[in-house]
């Protein structure tokens, strides 16, 4: 029986400790800050400059005309890692530059992912020049994401249209 | 007091027919819903980028990493359910056969665990920057649940490794029970990883309310029949000792009273597991099989004084209090396909046997339902070791029981029988008449009845006539 109480004691304690860790209340610790802007680096003159994460996205669905192009913000995209929202660069009817705004990067796997898979999908859109893109392999949920926010995208554009 | 009181009619031929037809039927329909969820699994991670995930990097690895935990995940949580003496399941399949297969899925549940871990640590290193060392500190660290997932998995290595053949030999068997109790703690701590770091238990709302049912299934389950079951039950019968009697050198018997005891009704053959508040000791529990069933409020239970709790055991006065879990078992007459039986018992497996056998010769006796033929046979080492004795002797008059003790040591060889009775199969075969055509019960150490069945098996005796019961896990 002391043995017994010992035992259920010292789990206790265990679980108390385990539970005081704050990954264990379902945050992730960030490790790579700054990261967004590794993607959206292939950034071409005419978007408007944007910083993911320093200040609050955009409102989506308000087409802002600019000297030469229309820029639209997308809905943000609720993936299972956290948000994503594009934004479109239109000129003459054309897709000219696809910006990601936000994307999941609490976990380092998602910025690795997103590293490889953002740019991607941004050149398939350029080359598509719709949302009907395929989804890049080992990245399924920011394909997603991403298709959702640039399909809301275009549909404002059109809505404006 | 009269030790030769049958306390439930036997089922007819009839109702023991209709009894396996709904026991085949729970049957196929455990095995479908199990083979459903893993064919639903692999469905899913398809539909996810499965194999079409294999192109990006380390993708290898991460799909079949993601495959191998999904998949521990639902046998993890199945091999509970075998374990949640789920009454139908427990009347279907017999708890030797559960016990079995939870071994079995548990374990497979645990290999496809190490394999998730290996392959996600070496997908992740793969396709990331950090070097192997990095990438795990990185792991455990940062993701959401992941540091609870760790100690979940220690948790399960540990009731693992205390199972393996040769630490389950060395350990007494409270201390492999307090670490197997931890294996819920495992299976709890490892849900928030698959939660908040696997998205596929919450990709698709399909998928999130299947998890969700096999999760709150298998918790719901072991709340209902391990916990408020049994105590529901100790409280409404309020089982206390009655009196204790040595029966052997290193054997007694306990008769127990409760009240409202019909709607117990154990069958002949099962047992409960019984806890005694003698005091220190109490929260061990031990599998006795009821003996006897000595008039309408009591059952006897017959017990070994010689194990760790020997002394204690002992120390039973009447009015002790004692908490059940049960009935359970499923060597019962209601799961034979003859009429006749045969039953073989070695030292202390008699205890069941001994209240089957007086159940199964108590039924017929009409000119359409002739008696049924039990033959009981003992096989004990020392004559000492003799159980029941007046009791053999006094349903040989009532019922026509044909008991006998098989004395002696072991024979040579291979041989399940004392060296005395020499070939144990030409002994069934003069003994025994019309032995494939009865069905035979086993009640004794694993080893022993394994070689038995043997025998039996070669005699021509059909597999579904053997039915065997063991207490060792």
């Amino acid at each position: 029986m002391k043995r017994i109480l010992a035992a259920f004691a010292g789990t206790v304690a265990a679980l108390v400790l385990l539970f005081s860790y704050r990954t264990s209340l379902g945050d992730a610790v960030a490790t790579l800050p700054g990261s967004a802007a590794h993607v959206a680096s292939g950034a071409q003159s005419g978007a408007a400059p944007t910083t993911a994460g320093t200040e609050p996205p955009p409102r989506a669905g308000t087409p802002a005309p600019s000297a030469s192009a229309t820029v639209v913000n997308g809905a943000t995209e609720q993936t299972p890692y956290g948000p994503l929202q594009v934004q479109v660069t239109l000129a003459g009817g054309r897709i000219t530059q696809v910006t990601v705004l936000q994307h999941p990067d609490a976990a380092r796997r998602s910025q690795e992912i997103n590293a490889f898979a953002l740019p991607q999908l941004r050149s398939e859109t350029l080359s598509a020049q719709s949302a009907g893109i395929d989804a890049v392999s080992g990245a399924t949920y920011t394909t997603e994401g991403y298709q959702a926010s640039l399909q809301s995208a275009l549909d404002a554009v059109h809505h404006a249209a | 007091m009269s030790m030769t009181t049958a306390a439930l009619a036997a089922p007819s031929a009839a109702t023991r027919l209709r009894m396996r037809r709904r026991r085949s039927w729970v049957s196929a329909l455990a095995l479908t819903l199990a083979g459903g969820t893993l064919a639903l699994l692999v469905i899913s991670w398809l539909a996810n980028g499965g194999i079409a995930a294999i192109g990006a990097p380390g993708g290898a690895a991460l799909t079949f990493g993601r495959l191998t935990g999904l998949v521990a995940a639902d046998l993890l949580l199945m091999q509970v359910l075998l374990m949640a003496r789920i009454p139908p399941l427990e009347r279907a399949w017999g708890q030797a056969t559960l016990t079995r297969t939870h071994r079995l899925v548990g374990m497979a549940s645990f290999w496809l665990m190490l394999a998730h871990i290996v392959l996600i640590v070496a997908g992740y290193t793969q396709a990331g920057t950090l070097s192997l060392p990095g990438q795990i500190w990185d792991l455990v660290t940062t993701y959401p649940g992941m540091l609870l997932a760790v100690a979940g998995t220690l948790a399960l290595i540990a009731v693992v490794g205390s199972s393996l053949r040769a630490a389950r030999r060395r350990l007494r068997y409270e201390s492999w029970h307090l670490i197997h109790l931890y294996a819920y703690l495992g299976v709890g701590l490892v849900l928030p990883h698959q939660l908040w770091t696997g998205a596929d238990f919450l990709a698709a709302p399909g998928m999130t309310l299947f998890w969700w049912s096999v999760w709150s299934a298998a918790a719901g389950a072991i709340v209902l029949f391990r916990l408020a079951l049994p105590l529901g039950r100790s409280l409404l019968h309020r089982l206390v000792v009655e009196s204790v009697t040595r029966e052997a050198s290193g054997v007694q018997s306990v008769v127990l009273r409760g009240s409202r005891m019909a709607r117990l009704r154990p069958a002949p053959g099962q047992y409960f597991q019984w806890r005694f508040l003698t005091g220190p000791g109490w929260t061990r529990s031990h599998p006795y099989s009821v003996s006897a069933v000595p008039g309408r409020d009591r059952m006897r239970i017959t017990m070994s004084t010689e194990g760790d709790e020997g002394s204690r055991l002992t120390r039973l006065r009447p009015g002790t209090r004692v908490l059940i879990e049960g009935p359970y078992g499923s060597l019962t007459a209601d799961r034979r396909m003859h009429r006749d039986v045969l039953l073989l018992a070695a030292g202390l497996g008699v205890t069941p046997l001994r209240s089957l056998a007086e159940h199964i010769a108590a039924e017929g006796g009409s000119a359409r339902h002739p008696r049924p033929s039990v033959i009981m046979l003992h096989r004990i080492s020392r004559p000492q070791e003799a159980l029941f004795t007046a009791e053999w002797q006094a349903l040989a008059g009532l019922h026509g029981i044909d008991a006998r003790a098989l004395v002696g040591p072991r024979g040579p060889g291979s041989s399940w029988m004392p060296a005395a009775i020499g070939n144990p199969a030409r002994y069934l075969r003069a003994t025994v008449p019309g032995l494939p055509e009865r069905d035979v019960f086993l009640c004794g150490p694993q080893d022993w009845m394994r070689r038995a069945r043997t025998t039996l098996l070669a005699l021509g005796v059909s597999r579904r006539a053997i039915h065997r019961e063991s207490f060792g896990v």
